[in-house]
């Protein structure tokens, strides 16, 4: 150990080292504290590179309705542009405008299809010349029965929207291995 | 950003190569880039599942392969028939105590019987919901059919009360 100390004293660094701290044993502990910069200046590179990674250019994407938690999928594919229509046990909202209550909109789906329509007609009028997609994503709140979400689901092919984008949680763990 | 290259020293010195950034300037940036990056970061990643309501028609269309029928009979029952060209294939009635577990035993049930059929190739899958099943229940069967490169789903409107 004696040895271990007379070799680290050896360099002029170190030996300044010792002094210093010797030096500080004599006064009062000193107030102001000093910052490692190097694993400052790596921690705060890490962060960046880490949220550039995790940065998306598409966030509207990715507006959930309020009151509806979305179902996990493991196998799920990029969410492309479209209307939403979400579904929560409260209301049906469609591009986040409020349409109805959900089970009077069963009953009753009119103000439903005549919203649709009114999207398809405006896409139409700014897309002349083009066949129309009919893709719409749907946002349904898990616990919701799957009956009744298959009714919405029955309802959108009327107004041409027969291509259905489930939104889930990408990633999430269900069923099965 | 400043960086300066070390001073010459004298007039005979050769110049240091050594660069020093200057570290306020630089930890400024970093700072700020970090705060944007926090205030805009997206942390839950959505995805879709694609369905086509098109029964009858797409779906049908390669006479070739095969077509999967499930149908849930409650909570934690379906049936699971698998058709070519209109005649049954392979018939599974699965049951289990949890959603979670039949979601399980169709993945296992599905696998075992694409294994037993090599080269098969299964076009399509119609859902038949049942109001005993939540919506989550049915996107994780829907899961578990991607996962065996089943991609045309289609999910059957069902009535009232069934």
């Amino acid at each position: 150990m004696q040895l271990q100390i007379q070799r680290l004293a050896g360099s002029g660094f170190n030996r300044h080292l010792i002094a210093r701290n010797y030096q500080k044993r004599k006064f009062k502990r000193m107030i102001v504290a000093g910052l490692m910069l190097t694993s400052m200046v790596d921690m705060f590179s890490l962060l960046v590179i880490f949220l550039l990674q995790t940065f998306s250019s598409s966030p509207e994407l990715a507006v959930v309705a309020k009151g509806v938690t979305l179902p996990a999928a493991r196998s799920s594919r990029e969410l492309k542009d479209a209307p939403v229509l979400a579904l929560s046990n409260e209301g049906v909202y469609l591009d986040q405008k409020f349409v109805g209550v959900t089970q009077e909109l069963l009953e009753n789906p009119a103000p439903l299809m005549s919203r649709l329509e009114e999207l398809r007609t405006l896409w139409m009028k700014t897309h002349p010349g083009q066949s129309f997609p009919g893709e719409i994503s749907l946002q349904a709140d898990q616990s919701l029965s799957s009956a009744t979400v298959s009714r919405f689901m029955g309802m959108l092919p009327g107004q041409s929207f027969g291509s259905i984008q489930l939104a889930v949680i990408a990633g999430g763990s269900t069923g099965g291995s | 950003m400043a960086v300066s290259v070390g001073s010459s020293g004298g007039s005979g010195r050769r110049k240091s190569l050594d660069a020093e950034i200057n570290l306020v300037s630089f930890i400024d940036l970093l700072s700020m880039c970090i705060c944007f990056l926090l205030m805009t970061a997206v942390w839950l990643e959505v995805g879709s599942v694609q369905v086509k309501q098109s029964h009858g028609t797409e779906a049908a269309a390669a006479s070739n392969s095969y077509e999967l029928d499930l149908k849930f009979q409650g909570a934690t029952r379906a049936q699971v028939i698998i058709k070519k060209s209109g005649r049954v294939a392979h018939k599974m009635n699965l049951s289990a105590g949890t959603a979670a577990e039949l979601a399980q035993r169709l993945d296992a049930g599905i696998g075992t019987w694409l294994a037993s059929v090599p080269g098969v190739d299964v076009s399509a899958a119609m859902l038949t919901p049942n109001s005993a099943v939540s919506y989550g229940e049915l996107v994780g069967v829907m899961d578990v059919l991607r996962r065996h490169k089943i991609v045309n789903l289609g999910v059957v409107p069902v009535a009232k009360g069934s």
